[in-house]
């Protein structure tokens, strides 16, 4: 199917209608020229119908086009549409008639063609108003769509096709069934009249306006009808193009749907402010409802509080308590105060702290639970008062003061629409200020993970060893971020420093701390110190570090791969396990020992022992961390020194990864799934082979 | 979990701890050293016959007042510590620096004698 542009199609449609127009003119006067002389060939009737047919047609589809088209307009200017056509077509007739009463007494004003020539000039303006008229308030009909009033309307425009070829049937005039036909369509037009849904959207002056519109429409409407048919009774010879039930239909359903809003309006106007006020009630409510946007703050949502409870109660007088917010250090002021003087509102508080019911709450403890107080006041202009606290987070944040000078000036209506208003204001500030803990708990987030990244790598990702020793390392950290510390450096190829530490808590101060102890590490290990020496120096640098009641407990090893020696001493770190291959079981090392940190000052040589031993091929050393023993399962129990040890006893031969795995399996194993690990784990398995 | 019950008796305090002690509840003991610490007593007793478990963060607690019991001279004892808690102390170093008996009674007795 072609498909023609838009703008095309109305110009089409206006060529056409023209064209019909003249066709139907000139059929017209021909035959009334052919009758007038009394020629042969009377041009039959029925041209003249199908072709005001077709006439009607172009015209409904153009108008209906070109209102669709203005689908946004407002009803005003819908109204303001038709009533001007309306206005056109009745000011051409008046100048017809005036051209006549010019014309008085001239042979051309009684003649027959130049009369049937503006005939079809009304006809045609008056057929443009009604089509025009009846599509407008199609728009306005089907406003409010509902499934029922479009199957209406759809149905009132076959009814009305139907109507224009009623009169190639029935050639009989105002018989029984034009009747019929006629009233049938009265009353669907006032059936199709009742959607009058959009007049309360009008405005006060908008109504005002729809009503002086209105009433041109129905003179109009009512002056061509009347102008249409005089003219078919004094000039019986013409073609009666006005007696076609299409017309007469749409000038009821015109005339009826412009008195019915004509009236409705009118009507409507005494309550129009009512609903005016919902109206800017519902915008407020939406204002009020829309959190508060980045670059705003708190005080503009309490100042659109203020501005819509004034509105919504008529409010004379009012103001803004901000009480203080002790923990946000904030102090208690006025904000937002409106058509009263600092003096006036210091006098009114100190009536309203002697009057009851307000003295009991504005003297008092802030009443919980209390929505609001609303009483009259031994005032000289204002007579009632209604105090509504404000919440948020489910402390007072304020009091909202509103005063009138009539007495019992609240009703029931404006007391509930404030206190939902001063609840959407709540909702909007919590939401507010969540939205700003979110986003500062993002930030902290961000810096935890940063904290995260720096103590990961804190830890080393490769192990020092020779082919005398296997090593394997593992650590878990219970928070993002933990204490646990271990460490292998290289003196030369034979000779190698192992260090694993535990500082005390856990979170973010135990991983600052352990971050010193690396420091410490690293600078003392370079020295080449004896185990005791290095914990002694290690002691005595942290001891100016740590916080008072911090400490770091590990344990120090150099390993001699030349002589098969290991020498180690303990600051308070748990013992040593060690599997020896010449005994054939596991033991703890248990040498004496004191946590770094403890004692502050040089006596602090003397709680430390150094212990050495010759390893052999085979021999299996585990350092491990106090989170590996001290493991809880979900009845409370520890893993335990005696389960560590076991497990050793039975994966001794397995190299030093396996050995690892094996353990911390078996840790997890025995936590369980449901528990969250309280504390941190690492491990590391150094095996011996040669 | 932690109860600390502080009594007087002669010219001595106890501290009884009932439950753990760990990094969420160390403040508690914290305080309650430092109430009997502005006391006027010169002996300070702790009953741990019923402390299930102790921390780094709770032994932090005990090893940060070891330098003011000295200063004021005040006699700490601790007594009825279970096999693991002991040992914690114990691995720690701490029983080196803090007395620690098995008996309310040997912990007087050593209160008093010296």
């Amino acid at each position: 199917m072609v498909k023609l542009p838009n703008i095309q199609r109305g110009k089409i449609y206006i060529m056409l209608a023209i064209l019909t127009w003249f066709a139907l003119l000139f059929v017209d006067l021909v035959r009334l020229f052919g009758e007038i002389n009394q020629m042969e060939g009377d041009i039959s009737r029925e041209i003249t119908w199908i072709l005001e047919i077709i006439f009607f047609i172009i015209l409904y589809l153009y108008f209906n086009d070109s209102i669709n088209k203005n689908e946004n307009s407002s009803f005003l200017n819908l109204i303001w549409r038709a009533a001007s056509t309306g206005l056109i077509a009745t000011t051409t007739s008046f100048l017809i008639i005036y051209f006549y009463y010019l014309l008085a007494g001239s042979r051309l004003s009684d003649d027959p063609l130049l009369r049937n020539f503006f005939y079809h000039v009304n006809f045609a303006l008056t057929s443009l108003f009604l089509i025009s008229a009846a599509l407008l308030w199609k728009h306005l009909i089907l406003y409010q769509k509902s499934k029922a009033v479009v199957q209406q309307w759809q149905a009132y425009e076959v009814i009305l096709l139907i109507s224009m070829f009623f009169v190639l049937i029935n050639q009989e005039s105002y018989d029984y069934g034009f009747m019929f036909g006629l009233i049938f369509l009265v009353i669907y037009g006032v059936i199709l009249s009742v959607n009058l849904k959009w007049i309360p959207y009008l405005t006060f002056r908008e109504k005002w306006k729809s009503i002086l519109f209105l009433a041109i429409i129905i003179v109009c409407t009512a002056y061509l009808l009347v102008q249409l048919v005089s003219y078919n009774q004094k000039n019986i010879d013409f073609v009666n193009l006005s007696e076609n039930l299409f017309l007469l239909g749409l000038f009821a359903f015109v005339l009826i749907y412009a008195v019915f809003s004509f009236l409705v309006t009118l009507f409507n106007l005494p309550t129009s402010s009512v609903f005016e006020q919902k109206l800017t009630e519902a915008i407020s409510f939406q204002k009020l409802s829309q959190s508060i946007q980045p670059g705003e703050n708190e005080e503009q949502v309490l100042d659109i509080l203020m501005d819509s409870s004034m509105s919504a109660a008529y409010v004379d007088a009012a103001w803004l308590e901000l009480h203080a917010q002790e923990e946000e250090d904030l102090p208690g002021k006025i904000l937002h105060q409106k058509f009263i003087s600092n003096g006036e509102r210091q006098e009114l508080m100190a009536t309203l702290k002697k009057t009851e019911p307000f003295a009991s709450y504005l003297n008092e403890q802030k009443n919980g639970k209390l929505e609001y107080i609303y009483g009259k006041i031994p005032h000289e202009t204002f007579q009632s008062v209604l105090i509504i606290p404000i919440r948020a987070n489910k402390k007072i944040l304020g009091d909202l003061f509103l005063l009138k000078e009539v007495k019992d000036g609240f009703n029931k209506e404006m007391i509930n629409i404030i206190s939902t208003f001063v609840g959407q204001t709540s909702i909007s500030i919590e939401n507010y200020r969540l939205l700003n803990e979110a986003i500062r708990n993002e930030r902290y987030r961000e810096e935890l993970e940063i904290a995260q990244r720096v103590q990961r790598s804190l830890l080393p990702s490769e192990l020092h060893h020779n082919e005398c020793f296997e090593i394997d390392g593992f650590s878990a950290a219970a928070d993002e971020v933990g204490g646990d510390y271990y460490e292998t450096y290289s003196f030369d190829r034979d000779h190698f420093a192992l260090i694993i530490g535990d500082v005390s808590g856990k979170g973010t101060s135990a991983a600052f701390n352990m971050s010193q102890m690396k420091g410490v590490f690293h600078s003392l290990v370079q020295l080449n110190l004896s185990p005791k020496d290095f914990l002694t120096k290690a002691n005595s640098a942290l001891s100016r570090c740590l916080e008072k009641n911090n400490f770091i407990t590990t344990t120090y090893y150099t390993v001699n791969t030349i002589e098969k020696e290991i020498h180690f001493a303990r600051a308070g770190h748990c013992p040593t396990l060690y599997y020896s291959r010449e005994k054939g079981a596991a033991r703890f090392l248990n040498i004496k020992g004191m946590g770094l940190g403890i004692v502050r000052n040089e006596s602090f040589e003397q709680y430390i022992e150094e212990g050495k031993l010759h390893f052999q091929s085979g021999d299996v050393m585990v350092l491990y961390t106090d989170g590996i023993v001290e493991a809880k399962n979900e009845i409370g129990q520890e893993f335990g020194y005696d389960n560590l040890r076991n497990l050793l006893d039975l994966n001794y031969h397995l190299p030093a990864r396996e050995i690892r795995t094996k353990i911390i399996e078996s840790v997890f194993a025995f936590v369980g799934k449901e528990i969250l690990p309280d504390d941190d784990y690492s491990l590391l398995a150094i095996k011996f082979k040669a | 979990m932690l109860s600390i019950n502080m009594t007087g008796a002669r010219d001595h305090l106890v501290i009884a701890l009932n439950g753990e002690v760990d990094a969420s509840n160390s403040v508690e003991l914290d305080e309650v050293i430092q109430e009997a610490l502005s006391g006027s007593t010169q002996k300070i007793l702790v009953d741990g016959r019923n402390l299930e478990y102790i921390s780094s963060a709770g032994l932090g607690v005990f090893m940060s007042y070891l330098e003011d019991f000295r200063e004021k001279e005040v006699a700490f004892v601790i007594f009825g510590l279970n096999d693991k808690v002991m040992n914690v102390f114990h691995i720690l170093g701490l029983d080196q620096l803090i007395r620690i008996k098995n008996t309310q009674e040997e912990a007087e007795e050593s209160l008093y004698d010296a």
